[in-house]
């Protein structure tokens, strides 16, 4: 798959930016606000002046009508370390599924990139893979398509695990963006928590596909799981076929519910649905991006 | 039960095999498609869910396999063709024969919209699929006799079935089959027959209502501006007055357009007047609201006077000839001279200005002239010279010594071309007579001496008179005129009028091509010098032979047939009668249907997810 998007989509992601619902300290300057007082431009607060401080701060002006020394206190503005976990399972290896997945760590990245985020790309499975980061500025872009346009999904996702790498080594707490199915026979609150304890503001979207949705089969089926290679033989009958689509709906509703209550941000994107739209629309809705 | 495919073991077992194979291909199963999901967590969470099963959802599986079973039987029963057994044939040890009626009223529609041949060939299927397991049955119909058998094979019996049609026939025909012990009659009883003792008689009769032509006929006019006069019957066999719409046709052109309200049993009879020239063919169609025949609902007939017949004469001295044909409408006259005979057309026409017809002629008339070659059409001859075709003398016979002188004609004689004329009007001074092989007296004097003879070849046909008007009072003769038009009428119109109805007919000898309606040539069988054929459908029949045509017409109108009220078949016949309902179809038909049925509604079922 070829991952190119047109310039007219490019110009509105350059509108978007990445939206947090904490501030986090990035390591470089950049145009997002961090709790940290320093050399920013936006001025923040006075103090008073201690020996050692660099006297270039000091507010002459507040001196001269209070006869004080204060120190000119700034906000600083750092960037913003986002981590773009992609689901690369071979439960993703659906291609609508693969390719909406890519698509949008895709469009994040754009959108990170274009306001000088620091973007970790993540893939995992069983565990982490690969990890990369393009570095800095919108002419990155196209190292993440080639990245992106690289990877092959393989193995079976063991969420907590993967998570549990990931927290294993050191990192700066940042927007940790989830993209997966959610199908791992080990339950992902798990692996969710982990992340949340960790500091990270989560944000989760959920991929699905028609298939995952639906069995799309009547009659006698043998369904091969493609993770596992396990089988198991069904008799498809209306009222299963109606059974399965409730139980996946109870699982969906069961990952949004449990993201709600752990103030993890969370987005349905079908992979059936217009890619523009679940940029532009869903995830606005769900206060991923402003 | 038997079966009409194979031995009933065979059949029995082929029905077991087919039951089993199909349970087990049932149980078997296919190898149910492999389809790749993304993970069995959501699919393990539904199964390990308790779920409770309908009666539906019980059962559906054993259902499913009754159906396939079923489904199985049902196409190996279609194979083995099953059928009842019937006492009567198959108790039967000797032949049998099944006769079905073919008259017309067998095309009556019943109450339940099959017709009364339908239910006789169903009645048939079944005598014949419980008689051919394994006694000789024959087939037969009363208008063509035996038609196939006697055989066991019972799909030549229902080919033979498939292939028969009511045609009328003769009512007092009946097939024979030698050996046969038992006799299977199949009829309506429309028509009166003496049946043998021990013929087991099957009736379709159901009565209907009906309209028919009955009586459909032109009439010769002797008027000059008349052709003639058509007659027409209708009768209305309905129990119910109703209205009726009779259209009478001449070629293309309605004569006659009515409607007519009829009472019950009521008959109705119409004269229509007929022009002379225009097209010969007439028709007559009937309509009704309650009319169960169709085939007696036209009726056709041919206008004999319509044209007038061309006659050319050939000689020199033909004057005495003029007064007798002066005034009759029905003929055409032409005279022309033995020097212009036989010229081509343009060259008689330079010669005097006007083509002679004599090529094209219905009848040639010599007077005391011959040509050297005989012509191919019809001809009479008057007193001819002795050309070398008609030349020579038979020295056997008493009259070879030469013409008799005063010979005296006694008796009028009973060839058509004699027939009718008074031999005392005519005093003969003298008759010539000619001998050669294809001439046949059909008058002689007291003593021998041909006085008129006919050639009746099957190439051409002609009469010789042995005097002539110089040797006789001939031009004066009452019975001169009565003569000619024997004669003219022999040659011109083979006799072919006595055949009016559908069957078998018999027609004159020298009738060597017989076309149906539809242009359809019929097959002429010859037995003892007469030609025979069977008219199986009522029309315009044209008989040709001896350089001659004749057309004449065959209609079913007869009350007997289209009284579709009334049977021949009493209560004391003990005719068993045949139900009404069931076509007759052979069983395996069923079978065929109901497995369609089945595997439709299997699909269906399947279709809409009730059974997977």
């Amino acid at each position: 798959m070829a991952l190119r998007f047109e310039d007219d989509f490019l110009k509105k992601l350059e509108y978007l930016h990445v939206v947090s619902k904490r501030a986090f300290a990035g390591q470089n300057r950049a145009d997002r606000l961090t709790p940290k007082r320093g050399r920013g431009l936006e001025f923040a607060d006075h103090r008073q002046y201690t020996p050692g401080d660099d006297f270039r701060h000091i507010d002459w002006k507040a001196y001269k009508r209070l006869n004080r020394l204060l120190l000119r206190l700034f906000d600083e503005e750092r960037d913003l370390p986002i981590y773009l976990m992609l689901d690369a399972s071979r439960s993703m290896a659906e291609a609508a599924k693969f390719d909406m997945a890519r698509r949008i760590a895709a469009a994040l990245c754009y959108i990170g990139l274009a306001h000088l985020d620091r973007l970790s790309i993540v893939p995992f499975g069983r565990g982490l893979t690969h990890e990369t980061s393009p570095g800095r500025g919108k002419g990155r872009i196209f190292r993440v398509f080639e990245m992106l346009e690289k990877l092959e999904p393989s193995g079976p996702t063991d969420l907590r695990q993967s998570f549990k790498e990931f927290a294993s080594r050191p990192r700066q707490t940042g927007l940790t963006v989830i993209i997966s199915d959610f199908l791992d026979p080990g339950g992902f609150d798990k692996g969710l928590k982990i992340l949340r304890t960790l500091g990270h503001d989560v944000m989760v979207v959920h991929v699905a596909c028609e298939r995952d949705r639906d069995p799309g089969a009547f009659g006698d089926v043998r369904f091969v799981d493609t993770e596992t290679g396990d089988v198991r033989e069904v008799e498809v009958t209306p009222k299963l076929s109606s059974a399965y689509v409730a139980a996946w709906e109870a699982h969906a509703a069961e990952l949004e519910h449990f993201c709600g209550r752990y103030d993890i941000g969370y987005v349905r994107a079908d992979a059936e649905r217009p890619f523009e739209d679940v940029i532009l629309k869903a995830f606005r809705q769900g206060r991923f991006v402003a | 039960m038997t079966f009409g495919a194979m031995p009933a073991p065979q059949a029995w077992l082929l029905l077991a095999g087919c039951a089993a194979l199909a349970a087990w291909l049932f149980f078997r199963k296919l190898r149910p498609p492999r389809v790749l999901v993304s993970s069995l967590l959501v699919w393990q969470r539904v199964l390990d869910e308790p779920r409770e099963l309908t009666l539906w959802e019980r059962i559906r599986r054993a259902v499913s396999l009754i159906l396939t079973v079923a489904i199985a039987l049902a196409l190996a029963l279609a194979i083995a063709r099953p059928s009842a057994r019937s006492a009567a044939p198959g108790s039967s040890r000797g032949r049998v024969l099944i006769v079905v009626d073919s008259s017309w009223s067998m095309q009556a529609r019943t109450g339940s919209r099959e017709t009364r041949w339908e239910r006789a060939l169903g009645q048939a299927r079944r005598l014949a699929a419980s008689a051919a397991g394994g006694v000789p049955t024959a087939l037969a119909t009363t208008a063509d006799g035996l038609v196939e058998g006697p055989t066991t094979d019972l799909t030549r019996l229902e080919s033979a079935l498939d292939r028969i049609a009511p045609g009328g026939g003769d009512a007092a025909a009946w097939p024979q089959l030698a050996g046969a012990d038992s006799v299977h009659f199949i009829t309506d009883g429309a028509a009166t027959r003496l049946l043998a003792p021990g013929i087991v008689v099957h009736s379709v009769f159901e009565g209907a209502p009906n309209v028919a032509v009955t009586a459909f006929d032109v009439r010769a006019s002797a008027s000059a501006e008349r052709a003639g006069t058509a007659y027409l019957e209708i009768v209305n066999f309905a129990q119910i007055p109703q209205d009726v719409h009779a259209t009478i046709t001449r070629g293309e052109a309605v004569v006659l357009d009515r409607h007519v309200p009829m009472r019950a049993g009521e008959a109705i009879r119409q004269l229509v007047p007929l022009a002379r020239g225009g097209d010969p063919r007439m028709r007559v169609h009937v309509e009704a609201a309650q009319d169960a025949l169709d085939v007696d609902d036209d009726a056709f007939a041919w206008i004999e006077h319509a044209n007038p017949i061309s006659i050319t004469v050939v000689g020199q001295h033909t004057g005495w000839l003029r007064p007798l044909f002066a005034g009759d409408p029905d003929v055409r006259v032409e005279f022309v001279d033995p020097a212009k005979y036989g010229l081509p057309a343009a060259a008689a026409a330079s010669a005097d200005g006007q083509a002679p017809s004599s090529v094209a002629a219905d009848v040639l008339l010599f007077d005391r002239w011959a040509p050297d070659e005989p012509p191919t059409r019809p001809a009479i001859y008057v007193a001819p010279p002795d050309v070398p075709w008609l030349a020579g003398r038979s020295p056997s016979r008493a009259w070879d010594a030469g013409d008799e002188k005063r010979p005296r004609w006694e008796a009028a004689g009973t060839h058509p071309v004699v027939e009718g004329v008074d031999p005392l009007t005519l005093t003969i001074e003298k008759a010539h007579p000619y001998s050669t092989d294809t001439l046949t007296a059909v008058a002689q004097s007291a003593i021998g001496t041909p006085l008129v003879y006919v050639s009746d070849g099957a190439d051409r046909r002609f009469v010789v008179l042995t005097f002539g008007p110089g040797d006789s009072n001939l031009a004066a003769a009452p019975g001169f005129p009565v003569l000619m038009g024997n004669a003219i009428d022999w040659l011109v119109r083979p006799d072919a009028h006595a055949a009016r109805t559908t069957g078998l007919a018999s027609f004159d000898a020298a009738i060597v091509r017989l076309t149906g309606p539809d242009n359809r040539q019929v097959h002429l069988s010859r037995i003892d010098g007469a030609a025979l054929a069977m008219l199986r459908a009522p029309g315009l029949y044209t008989a040709e032979g001896a350089g001659a045509r004749s057309t004449f017409a065959v209609n079913v109108g007869d009350p007997q047939i289209s009284n579709l009220s009334r049977t021949s078949l009493s209560r004391s016949d003990q005719a068993r009668p045949v139900m009404a309902g069931a076509s007759g179809r052979p069983w395996w038909v069923y079978c065929a249907a109901a497995a369609f049925g089945l595997a439709l509604a299997e699909w269906w079922t399947w279709q809409r997810r009730i059974t997977v």
